[in-house]
């Protein structure tokens, strides 16, 4: 009996027990994605980042291009110089509370976007200051010692110099190519490399999209995927735009583990230059599906001002947080020509 | 007088000095300098012990289940990240619990993983076969879990009761049968109890918890402390006014009525999950078992004399727990309780066996071998088997 009158007590407790739960601290309130307000004397756990907390800004990294230190030479060619660093230690906080070692091209996942015209001539200063062996393996024409796969540069201070000739016209990813590959690429050691033809491209409002995804748990699957490595930034800081402007996107798919990515437009659709290698589009679209390291330009207008969504189609990945949005702002007097690439 | 001082010091040092070597050797293996032992780097583990839906929200209960802190800070359903608030806060010291609330419009009966990433990007998930409306307590449903644990529990164990009489009129022989066919039938009980908890505890707790341990542990000390208890009843069963076959009959009910209890659990938690067809599987399979726990208790005491009062009480001993049982499993499950509380019926029921054992030994002159105790015992096995297929 007194067993029996123990485990009664005992349970009483446990259902009695839950409501201590129920602290008596301030009542927070927040608007989920679909719109439902929620009340909560908790935390708000969401993938939503502020301006102050980025240490990687995305939007600075959209329409930021590096030209390197240009001298001529004697016959006239344009050389340009580069400095690349490499970095494996660092911990960046890539979600709200997530920390994760990038493995880092001059401390940014992706490394600079490296721009030259065809034909220039490039020298990109490498310098290893990792752990580990890194390289820099470059897309496009080259030299065979020029391909950073077999000249791997050491740890602590490795130096190596590539030297060739820019060319293709188009848009090239470079990454590290030391093996385990899957491992050096997934960490962020990544960048576009843009080719500009000599006669240049119509003036435009131009930005870079690396679509890449972020495996924080080792499982070789995603954990998160954005574009320009913050899941969801563009969603919650977007993009702005004007009306009857020419937009112009290098869009790089740098996702690992899954075989396809892809790009939808909200409300417009777009010419696509594959690889960017030839001046005549292929397509006129609101969708391109892109294996691993396929890569190509995009070129739209928006008439109408407002906010427009765009994202991977495949939905999984737009909910692990590669979805962003333009805002279109009215432009009537919009005045192009002020943009002006390829310097 | 001083030689006698030194004496004791000698004593108190003799024991004293070998229990300071002992910290000697833990400061040197564990202490700072010490690099002989590395552990390596602690992993950080959660678990997501208990998932509910209700309306318009997913609510996952997670425990820190690692050996160091850890900070929740994603929460996804089917691998789509969502917004979610965390209550009390996303901190989590080793073994604390927070609530992460999910705003989702789910649908029933349809799967969902439900997963949560800590600070260093691990994520981690638990699947729901079947998603139903979490039970909120009403009066209206804690009556019809008392209904389902009274034809569970008390009905069966009454109807078993009801075979008293049959066993009073039979042979010593016989009736040293039915006594090895009621510890057969406990054993089977007791063994069905330490599988179940550990099922439970393999399914909803982590690791950390040692699980079989877990269950050994508790098992061996309930049955300790109901040894101890029993043997105080028995010896105490004149002055209190009981009869020896009472005070069995006594024990034997408590320790059904955890097992019962743990039955319950299993009903509520069954209703709670939306897994009707289980649920009713499950009663039908528990109250048909029952029965056969009514014999168990009936056979000890059918040879004191008959007492209709007492034996109810019995009854309710054992069958009442299957209504605490549903009310805990419905309204407030919890992996740790259940896996306690499984382990605890299971001790409860291996003490039992000893004193029935020893009471069949004592009646038949320190003879546990003849034909009748052993077919009874094996009887009692086959008889649990056979309807716990049922189940
Ligand atoms: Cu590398």
């Amino acid at each position: 009996m007194i067993v029996l009158l123990a485990v009664t007590i005992g349970l009483s407790t446990i259902i009695v027990f839950p409501s201590f739960s129920e602290a008596e601290s301030e009542l927070k309130t927040f608007v989920t994605h679909s719109g439902k307000v929620i009340r909560t004397t908790g935390e708000v756990i969401d993938p939503l980042y502020t301006v102050s907390e980025v240490e990687f800004d995305p939007m600075e990294y959209l329409r930021e291009f590096n030209y390197g230190k240009v001298s001529k030479l004697e016959d006239g060619t344009t050389v340009r110089e580069y400095t690349i660093i490499a970095e494996d230690d660092k911990v960046m906080e890539v979600s709200p509370g997530v920390f994760y070692n990038v493995w880092t091209y001059n401390g940014t996942v992706p490394g600079p976007t490296i721009r030259a015209t065809e034909g220039d001539l490039l020298k990109i200063n490498f310098i290893n200051n990792g752990s580990k062996e890194h390289t820099i393996h470059f897309h496009g024409i080259h030299p065979a010692e020029m391909d950073g796969v077999f000249e791997i540069v050491g740890p602590g201070g490795g130096k190596f110099v590539y030297e060739f000739e820019a060319g293709p016209v188009g848009v090239h990813p470079y990454h590290c190519h030391v093996m385990p590959l899957e491992e050096h690429i997934v960490h962020g050691l990544y960048g576009v490399f843009i080719v500009d033809p000599k006669e240049g491209r119509e003036p435009a409002d131009e930005m870079v999209m690396v679509l890449n995804g972020l495996d924080t748990d080792f499982d070789t699957e995603n954990n998160f995927y954005a574009a320009n490595t913050i899941p969801f930034y563009y969603q919650h800081h977007p993009i702005q735009i004007n009306t009857n402007e020419l937009i112009r996107v290098y869009v790089v798919n740098m996702v690992e583990f899954d075989p396809i990515n892809n790009f939808h437009l909200h409300g417009n659709l777009y010419t696509y230059y594959p690889t960017g290698t030839d001046l005549v589009p292929s397509f006129y679209t609101d969708m391109i599906t892109l294996s691993q390291t396929e890569r190509g330009i995009m070129e739209f207008e928006y008439t109408y001002p407002g906010k427009y969504l765009f994202h991977a189609h495949k939905v999984e990945f737009s909910e692990k947080g590669w979805v962003g949005m333009f805002l279109v702002n009215d432009n009537a007097n919009s005045d192009e020509s002020s943009v002006k690439y390829g310097s | 007088m001083a030689a006698s001082d030194t004496s004791k010091f000698k004593v108190a040092a003799s024991g004293v000095i070998p229990f300071a070597f002992v910290i000697v050797l833990m400061l040197y293996i564990f202490g700072p300098g010490g690099d002989l032992l590395d552990f390596g780097i602690a992993l950080p583990e959660i678990t997501i012990e208990k998932v509910d839906f209700i309306d318009s929200e997913i609510q996952a209960t997670v425990r820190n289940t690692g050996s160091i802190p850890v900070q929740v800070v994603v929460a996804d359903v089917n691998d789509r990240i969502q917004p979610a608030a965390v209550e009390p806060d996303g901190y989590l010291e080793r073994y604390e619990t927070t609530l992460v609330r999910i705003p989702f419009e789910w649908n029933e009966a349809e799967p969902y993983r439900i997963g949560i990433t800590i600070d260093d990007g691990t994520r981690f998930e638990k699947e729901i076969e079947s998603a139903a409306f979490a039970l909120e307590f009403t009066l209206d449903l804690a009556i019809f879990f008392a209904i389902i644990g009274t034809y569970v529990g008390i009905i069966p164990v009454m109807i078993g009761l009801l075979w008293l009489p049959f066993i009073k009129k039979i042979s010593k022989q016989k009736y040293h049968f039915f006594l090895a066919l009621t510890a057969g039938l406990l054993l089977f009980l007791a063994i069905d109890s330490i599988e179940e908890s550990i099922e439970v505890s393999n399914e909803n707790l982590a690791n950390s918890f040692n699980g079989a341990l877990l269950v050994s542990t508790v098992v061996v000390l309930s049955f300790l402390a109901l040894y101890y208890v029993g043997n105080k009843i028995i010896s105490k069963s004149d002055s209190l006014h009981f009869s020896k076959p009472v005070a069995i009959g006594l024990m034997i009910s408590i320790g059904i009525g955890l097992h019962n209890f743990g039955e319950g659990l299993a009903i509520g938690a069954a209703v709670g999950i939306g897994s009707i067809a289980f649920s009713t599987f499950l009663i039908v399979g528990f109250a048909l078992h029952n029965t056969t726990e009514g014999i168990a208790i009936a056979a000890p005491m059918s040879r004191g004399k008959l007492m209709i009062g007492k034996l109810a009480i019995m009854g309710l001993i054992a069958g009442s727990p299957a209504i605490f049982g549903a009310w805990i499993g419905g309204f407030a499950y919890s992996p740790f309780t259940s896996v306690v509380f499984l382990a605890i019926g299971a001790g409860a029921i291996f003490q039992v066996i000893l004193v029935l054992l020893k009471w069949i030994q004592k009646e038949n002159d320190g003879n546990l071998s003849t034909l009748s105790v052993v077919s009874g015992f094996a009887i009692g096995m086959l008889v649990m088997y056979f309807t716990s297929i049922f189940v």
